[in-house]
């Protein structure tokens, strides 16, 4: 590594590095540890003040800080707290216990403990009860099934090498030796809609509107559109692979893994530095030789890793004279359709449920607002035709039950995610501060029906629509998963079909976000794979 | 002991039925076809309307395989077919309508007054397009591999298939799977700019299905629907001279002239089986049929969960059968008009008639296709409709006397489960909302009424035995799809007793006028029965 220095004539060098990470969310962080790891002099650039990109902890009401934009991890890869020695660095995950589906004058409570919750279905029907044991099992093997898809580079079906293929085969193979029954479910899960697959097993409305519900979470899909099925494996796949075996909330809130990870790549001798925006990727010949900072710095490096989403990587920091045009529209068509906004509360006390009174065990886990599907369809059908929900899906969890530190003490906070909000407003309208205040309201009134005294102990409210988290992050059209995670955006096609193995058109510039297989969702998988594949590559390219 | 009396038996003598009847016959077997109603064709019917005959459910039979036409000789058989230079004519609410050509330059020309930008990319999208659907017209006449066991004739198959994938080239190859499991709203967006042109092509890939142009996968029943025909982007305009009755009486003759028996008025009750393989079937009348072979075109659920021993099917595949997804959501109104309406971007013009001969696509925008398929998710009836209609009397005036004209049309979304009310009582209601929505574009279109006949998705169940009144036996999306169609497992025809197969609409490559799963099937039934023919 070398320090900042000058030639004969005193102008400075641009320093020099062997890696540039840009954007220092979980993926950025994750990428520039592993580099660091394989002995690389590495640099990480973040824009804003603090680090984590959308998983940051912020004080945004004095005294009580929020998980601004994420709220919830399960994914994150055993093999990435593993290698990083994350627990040793300070990441510490609170489990989170059960969800609860509030009604007009009933729950459906489903907690962690196994025969609780076939009790507490048996309630609602005994066929549900019995299927919940036999789904658990099938969802459980098939995560297990699909698990090294997770950490594979995809291959590239427009080319035929079989080292590419290998992973691949090895599943088809696998699939095969799969019980029928299991490959049957795994078909479905692959192509079907969340509430079509879930209703071959439950007929409980809250049941299947709940659980479908995960499968549209930083989607533009309805849960009963095709495709979003998929996603219900990742509850599973957090628990048997998932480092921590259920949903939790980092200490700290989600800015705690973020800072875990920082720390990790500090001690490996990464350098981070924050308010430092990236205005331009510099290419010579084809090649990436290093960034421009918009301060006008230069910083030289080998290679140059973006773990931001494709739109900014390739439209905003590569000047277009180095792309072909068919790569630049592919780029432009990949979707982003932010469809999700937050809203985050700072409360007086803790708030009670009308239809389950009382500051029991069942707040301590997620609320959500998800009754039936039809409730969850006429949020989705609101949002196809450019409006916010009139009344949103919304997934609450109150951080502080589990980790007081987050509010001053007997206070509380509250993480809303809220769907569905989307970035493009109908007839053209923006997102201007009357939406924004009309989108609080209207959450405010959705909470309201359920938490009847909510207005009264709110003491500092922060609403967030896509647009903001744009602004705030750089997320594309305020996608939280850096791009629509549909089923013709994933994998091999992810985020530009020919270019999903985290190399990119220009020579020594790579990509480690959640624009890449395997995705969104605080997992740092695509920091992780993106590093090692960029760490392969210069392997022995002379250092 | 006297010889079997048949080798085969097939159970209903839809368009499916009788390409399967056939074939068998064609390859030696003594084939019988079983109808349970009075005339064969299914579905495939021209009925009698006051003082005309109008087309009982599908209107336009492009989609039928070539090489059923030459192989079963259709045309020796009385099949004429008439192809109009008019595809599709979109009539808008809001101004002209748009006439998609069978010539993609003259649409591009058309397009031109829209949006230079959609003329120039139409003839693009439409290369696209047929590039992709002859890969799959490929895949459609492919047996799905077997994924359990993997035989030798599955990897000479592979290789075919892969060779077919590679033979796009790159480029293309990527793009397939990048554009299949999309959903068609966005395949659209991506090309074209005019929303009457969007409606136009994205109404294709919804047409009986429960999904809405923003589904996913519903960019890949718009390339199905284009396989193995001439339809490209604009989709297939075809007719049968006599109307589609006219291809089931062509159809039931070839089956004739091979040899098979077809007998009508017979329903079958249950499909018998001994020891796990078939020995033949039961007639509602209570009469016994044997045949080593079976062949079933009655939907997936009516042939596993309806006819065969449920002991046979177990409970596992009855559960999984049970989940088929087959919610029906179309219903048919037939019109007899004294006269040819006028829509607006048709009239009196030279051009009108021509123009009108092509599918009359009500569907102006995605977001009124979508809007229309809403409702069905909550089981009730589209308020305003897509409609695809056609005037059959314009290419074939011996239908009705001369001045009036028949209407066909098609009505989505019409959910055969209701939340409310029932289909019934709600026949007129029906009736009357499609005529509102034509009124919209053909102003004194009702006026011009003069007969009415509604088939409501209760009555295609009841009449032609589609359960739950699904015409394609089966939802088109991507898990009722090639090697789980319609189930994983029971993909490759053959079912789950000896001697049993799945020929109809539910099997792949799916629903709609194509005789491709009866053919497919056909050759997988002779295959097995020159093997067992060797063994003994």
């Amino acid at each position: 590594m070398s320090g900042p220095g000058s030639n004969d004539e005193g102008v400075p060098l641009a320093r020099r590095y062997d890696a540039v990470v840009i954007g220092g969310g979980h993926n950025g962080l994750v990428a520039a540890a592993y580099l660091a790891k394989a002995g690389r002099s590495v640099v990480v650039l973040e824009r804003r003040h603090v680090l984590g990109g959308a998983a940051v902890t912020e004080e945004v009401v004095p005294g009580f800080r929020f998980s601004v934009f994420s709220y919830v991890v399960s994914l994150l890869r055993p093999e990435v707290i593993r290698e990083l020695e994350l627990a040793r660095h300070g990441l510490r995950i609170l489990p989170l216990d059960g969800t609860i589906t509030p009604l007009d004058d009933d729950a459906l409570w489903r907690v962690d403990d196994h025969a609780e919750t076939i009790r507490e279905l048996r309630r609602w029907s005994r066929a549900d009860a019995e299927a919940y044991e036999e789904y658990g099992q099938l969802m459980a093997d098939l995560a297990r099934f699909v698990k090294p898809v997770l950490s594979m580079v995809p291959p590239d079906p427009g080319r035929v090498d079989p080292r590419e293929w290998l992973g691949a085969l090895r599943m088809a193979r696998a699939f095969r030796d799969l019980p029928e029954r299991h490959q049957a479910a795994l078909v479905g899960l692959m192509t079907m809609s969340a509430t079509d697959f879930l209703r071959q097993w439950f007929e409980t409305e809250p049941l299947v509107a709940t659980m479908s519900a995960s499968g549209i979470i930083g989607t533009f899909q309805g849960v009963q559109s095709p495709g979003t099925a998929y996603v219900l494996l990742h509850h599973y796949m957090g628990e048997i692979d998932g480092a921590f075996r259920a949903w939790g909330v980092p200490k700290g809130g989600t800015g705690g893994i973020s800072e875990a990870i920082g720390r990790a790549a500090r001690a490996l001798g990464a350098e981070i530095r924050t308010e430092a925006p990236v205005a331009r990727i510099e290419v010579r010949e084809g090649r990436a030789t290093g960034v421009t900072l918009a301060s006008g710095e230069e910083i030289r490096a080998d290679v140059v890793l973006s773990s931001l989403d494709a739109n900014q990587t390739f439209l905003r920091l590569v000047d277009r004279s180095h792309l072909d045009e068919g790569f630049v529209r592919a780029v432009e068509r990949f979707k982003y359709r932010g469809s999700s906004g937050k809203v985050n509360l700072a409360l007086d006390d803790l708030p009670e449920l009308a239809c389950k009174p009382g500051r029991g065990e069942w707040l301590r886990g997620a609320i959500s607002f998800s009754p039936s599907v039809d409730y969850m369809e006429r949020a989705y059908d609101d949002a196809k035709y450019g409006h916010f929900s009139r009344r949103p899906y919304v997934d609450c969890i109150i951080p502080t039950l589990v980790d007081p530190s987050m509010a001053p003490p007997g206070k509380h906070v509250m993480s809303c995610f809220v769907q569905y909000a989307p970035y493009r407003l109908a007839d053209g309208a923006a997102w201007d501060d009357g939406a924004r205040a009309a989108f609080g309201e209207t959450v405010l009134d959705t909470l309201e029906e359920r938490f009847p005294r909510i207005r009264d102990l709110i003491v500092g409210m922060q609403v967030l629509s896509p647009v903001d988290i744009e602004e705030a992050t750089g997320l594309t059209e305020g996608n939280i998963f850096q791009g629509e995670l549909s089923l013709e955006q994933l994998f091999f096609n992810r985020p530009v079909p020919g270019w999903a193995r985290y190399r990119t058109p220009i020579e020594g510039l790579w990509m480690c976000g959640s624009a890449v297989h395997p995705g969104g969702g605080i997992m740092g998988a695509p920091g992780r794979i993106g590093a090692l594949e960029a760490l392969r590559a210069t392997r022995g390219a002379g250092r | 002991m006297s010889a079997r009396a048949y080798d085969a038996i097939v159970v209903g003598a839809g368009h499916n039925g009788l390409v399967t009847a056939a074939y068998l016959a064609g390859g030696g077997l003594r084939t019988l076809v079983l109808e349970r109603r009075a005339r064969p064709g299914g579905a495939l019917a021209t009925t009698a309307l006051g003082s005309a005959r109008v087309p009982a459910l599908a209107h336009t039979v492009g989609r039928l395989r070539r090489s059923v036409i030459e192989d079963l000789g259709l045309g020796r058989h009385g099949l004429s077919l008439i192809r109009p230079a008019a595809r599709v004519f979109a009539p808008s609410p809001e101004g002209p309508g748009l006439t998609l050509w069978d010539d993609p330059a003259r649409t591009a020309e058309e397009l031109r007054s829209r949006s230079a930008a959609d003329a120039e990319a139409y003839p693009a999208f439409d290369r696209r397009v047929r590039a992709i659907a002859s890969f799959l017209a490929y895949v459609g006449v492919t047996t799905p591999p077997d994924l359990r066991a993997p035989s030798l004739s599955d990897a000479v198959a592979g290789l075919g298939l892969g060779r077919a994938f590679r033979g796009l080239g790159r480029g293309p190859r990527r793009e397939a799977l990048r554009i299949l499991p999309m959903a068609v709203a966005d395949l659209l967006e991506e090309a074209f700019s005019s929303d009457l042109l969007r409606g136009a092509i994205a109404a294709r890939a919804v047409q009986h299905a429960a999904l809405g142009p923003r589904s996913a996968g519903t960019a890949a029943t718009l390339l199905m629907d284009s396989a193995g025909n001439d339809g490209g982007a604009a989709g297939q305009t075809v007719y049968a001279r006599g109307g589609p009755g006219a291809l089931a009486k062509a159809l039931a003759a070839a089956v004739r002239a091979a040899g098979a028996e077809i007998r009508t008025g017979a329903e079958v009750a249950a499909i018998a089986s001994r020891d796990g393989a078939v020995t033949g079937v039961t007639l509602g009348s209570g009469e016994e049929l044997r045949a080593p072979v079976v062949a079933s075109t009655a939907d997936p659920k009516r042939t596993l969960l309806g006819l065969l021993d449920p002991v046979e099917v177990g409970p596992t595949l009855a559960w999984r059968a049970g989940n088929i997804r087959m919610p029906g959501v179309s219903a048919k109104v037939n019109l007899v008009l004294d006269g040819l309406p006028s829509f607006a971007g048709a009239v009196e013009s030279e051009g009108a008639r021509e123009r009108l001969k092509g599918r009359i696509v009500l569907a102006p925008s995605v977001d009124y296709l979508e809007r229309a398929f809403d409702a069905s998710k909550y089981g009730a009836i589209s308020e305003r409709p897509f409609l695809e209609a056609t005037i059959p009397t314009l290419v074939d005036p011996s239908l009705a006397p001369e001045g009036t004209h028949v209407m066909s049309v098609l009505f989505q979304w019409a959910p055969y489960h209701r939340r409310e009310g029932d289909w019934d009582a709600d026949r007129d209601r029906l009736g009357d909302l499609a005529l509102a929505a034509l009124e919209g574009v053909a102003p004194g279109l009702s006026a011009r009424v003069v007969e009415r006949e509604v088939l409501t998705p209760l009555d295609l169940e009841r009449d032609y035995g589609l359960t739950e009144g699904h015409a394609l036996h089966g939802e088109p999306a991507l898990d009722q799809f090639f090697a789980w169609r319609p189930l994983l497992g029971l993909a490759r025809y053959r079912g789950p007793v000896a001697g049993l197969y799945l020929c109809g609409s539910g099997a792949h490559p799916g629903g709609g006028v194509t005789g491709g799963p009866g053919a497919n099937a056909a050759r997988e039934i002779l295959s097995d029965w020159s093997k067992r023919r060797r063994r003994s």
